[in-house]
């Protein structure tokens, strides 16, 4: 019984962390069809950020309000250089972000040096769930990440600056047309999804391996699970998190690692082969 | 025949003629270096077949390379197999034809294209390079394989032995000769127009009775071949394999080569990879993180201000002086 209670909660902490990495992917990549292969670095700088304010003597909690301040920096200049001048050019965003990607990795190992960087959790020991006993911080990751996307759908759902993004999602000429501020709406939409993704950085950190290349495979899942959950949908991206969440984590459990991911990418393919728009989607779209 | 293809025939007779005489003025150790240079040219060439007609871009095309590679070392390495170097390219170029056709399957036919292509490929690459590191009784791990022989082989009572420089330089000379201008001839034929009208408008190219996946995944299983014969020849060539052969690097400095040399040209592409794989040697012998740096902002410098490759340059310059000759 503790076991399935203890791969439950594991495969809960990595779906949570996958629906806040993919959030930020399903507005750029989903809504406003910009392929943005520096997201992942997006959560390596969040990480980073803890790191830095962990190695400079201040508190993980301060560490953590820093982070999605630092991808949303780090997002808004990505905005502002590049991508805003390549929407409509796709393959070209393609390449410049991931150039974009290599110069911050590298940027990253000249100035804070080759090797991981150690992050410790703000809270040790283990927390007595009635079934199973399970590590604190993970139970805390998950609180936040559920409060985080909470938020976010009353965002998006019950604001007026929601209301906004989802007029220039719907038809950005007939938005422009009723004196909405496309690229304005545009930018804040990317610098917050960016945000997001700095956030999922700073939680991981502790948990994770943390350094220079540790995006590109919260990139890769994370354009799985928009991928497979089908874009437009807060509820898409649940499941898509779910489908590769899940999925990794019980496979872990049996196989190696890589794979576990092998096995992911083949289930993800087929899955897109059999639902071509998303799991969540109905046929018609 | 057109200007266009007359001007590509004659630079690929020059670029086929210095190679021809490169080996009366170079010493054994710049041959090794051209012929390593000219098999990534190749390399560069396959993934430009493919992207440059279909304006579809694979990021793992490395996954195909390194497939080609360990297959090709696995066959040469086990001394039970006869005809070693033989059966290894023709299984290297099947495997990485045998992948390519599997995710092309599902994902041509499942209606994935331009970016979500590019998503899932960039997925297979990371993945293919963990397989190489983790599945280290077979891949021998981060080390890789080491100790392949060089080809040989027996053709009709010839014994063809590359172990020396100059045949090995003159064997992979003519394969990426004949190799290139074969991709040429495709893409420049009735396939490779179809491919255009695919590109330009999906629906419209089905609906005058093209099966649009079909060909897309014929062409992709077909660049997925040619860059395995790439991989196997350059395991062959170097005596090892390792998993950075496979690896996002890699399919990354692809890119830069045919989006530097020019896509869609297959030449360009090819030059682009000798020319910056000399750049990559010298930057690297000072400092070898600031490639990678130096690599992302070439990508950056290309998308703004060449988009159109070096080759473009030429062009640009052309239609300067024509527009000034016309104003005066």
């Amino acid at each position: 019984m503790d076991f399935v209670v203890t791969t439950l909660l594991n495969a809960l902490t990595l779906i949570s962390i996958l629906m806040l990495v993919g959030l930020g992917l399903a507005i750029s990549f989903g809504l406003m069809n910009v392929t943005n292969l520096a997201h992942g670095e997006f959560v390596t700088v969040g990480a980073f950020a803890v790191y830095f304010v962990q190695s400079v003597g201040g508190s993980f909690w301060l560490g953590l309000t820093a982070a999605p301040i630092a991808g949303a920096v780090v997002g808004c200049i990505l905005e502002f250089a590049i991508i805003r001048h390549l929407y409509s050019r796709p393959v070209s965003t393609v390449l410049a972000t991931w150039g974009v990607s290599l110069i911050l990795q590298q940027g990253l190992e000249l100035s804070f040096g080759l090797g991981a960087k150690p992050v410790t959790p703000p809270i040790e020991g283990t927390f007595d769930l009635f079934f199973t006993v399970y590590p604190a911080y993970r139970l805390i990751l998950i609180a936040i990440a559920m409060l985080t996307l909470v938020g976010v759908v009353l965002l998006i759902s019950r604001t007026s600056f929601g209301l906004d993004i989802r007029t220039v999602i719907q038809n950005r000429e007939m938005a422009e047309g009723v004196g909405i501020n496309t690229r304005r709406t545009y930018a804040i939409a990317f610098t917050f999804g960016a945000a997001i993704a700095g956030l999922a950085g700073g939680l991981v950190a502790p948990l994770a391996i943390v350094l220079p290349q540790m995006g590109v495979n919260y990139l890769a899942n994370a354009f799985f699970v928009v991928i497979v959950g089908g874009v437009g949908s807060i509820g898409g991206l649940v499941a898509g998190s779910v489908f590769v969440g899940g999925l990794t984590s019980v496979l872990n459990y049996q196989i190696s690692p890589s794979l576990a991911q092998a096995i992911v990418l083949l289930a993800a393919i087929v899955a897109v082969r059999l639902r071509p728009n998303g799991l969540f989607n109905g046929a018609s779209r | 025949m057109i200007a266009r293809d007359r001007n590509w025939l004659l630079i690929f007779a020059a670029c086929a003629a210095l190679a021809v005489v490169y080996p009366l003025f170079a010493d054994g150790y710049q041959l090794t270096v051209i012929r390593d240079a000219l098999i990534f040219g190749m390399f560069a060439a396959s993934l430009d077949f493919f992207w440059g007609r279909t304006g579809i871009l694979c990021f793992g095309h490395a996954a195909f390379f390194g497939i080609g590679g360990y297959i090709m070392a696995l066959i040469t390495l086990n001394d039970a197999i006869p005809f070693g170097s033989l059966l290894g390219i023709v299984g290297a170029v099947a495997g990485a034809a045998l992948v390519a056709a599997i995710i092309g399957y599902f994902l041509f036919f499942g209606g994935i294209r331009g970016s979500y292509f590019t998503i899932v490929t960039l997925a297979m690459g990371v993945i293919c390079q963990q397989a190489a590191v983790s599945w280290s009784s077979v891949t021998g791990g981060d080390s890789g394989l080491i100790g392949i022989p060089p080809i040989a082989f027996d053709v009709g009572g010839i014994h063809v032995d590359l172990s020396q420089d100059l045949p090995s330089y003159i064997f992979v000379a003519s394969i990426v000769a004949v190799v290139v201008l074969a991709l040429w001839s495709i893409s420049r034929g009735r396939w490779g127009t179809v491919l255009t009208a695919i590109q330009d408008n999906e629906v419209r190219a089905a609906a005058l009775g093209h099966n649009a996946p079909l060909r897309l995944l014929v062409t992709f299983v077909l660049s997925a071949a040619i860059a395995g014969l790439a991989g196997a020849l350059y395991v062959c060539m170097a005596g090892l394999v390792a998993p950075d052969l496979s690896g996002l690097l890699l399919s990354t400095e692809v890119i830069v080569w045919v989006a530097v040399g020019g896509r869609g040209t297959l030449l360009g592409p090819v030059l682009g990879a000798i020319a910056i794989q000399r750049a990559q040697q010298t930057i690297s012998s000072f400092n070898p993180s600031l490639w990678p740096l130096l690599l992302g902002c070439v990508f950056v410098i290309i998308v703004f201000v060449l988009p159109d490759g070096i080759l473009s340059i030429y062009a640009r310059l052309k239609g300067l002086f024509k527009g000034r000759r016309q104003a005066q």
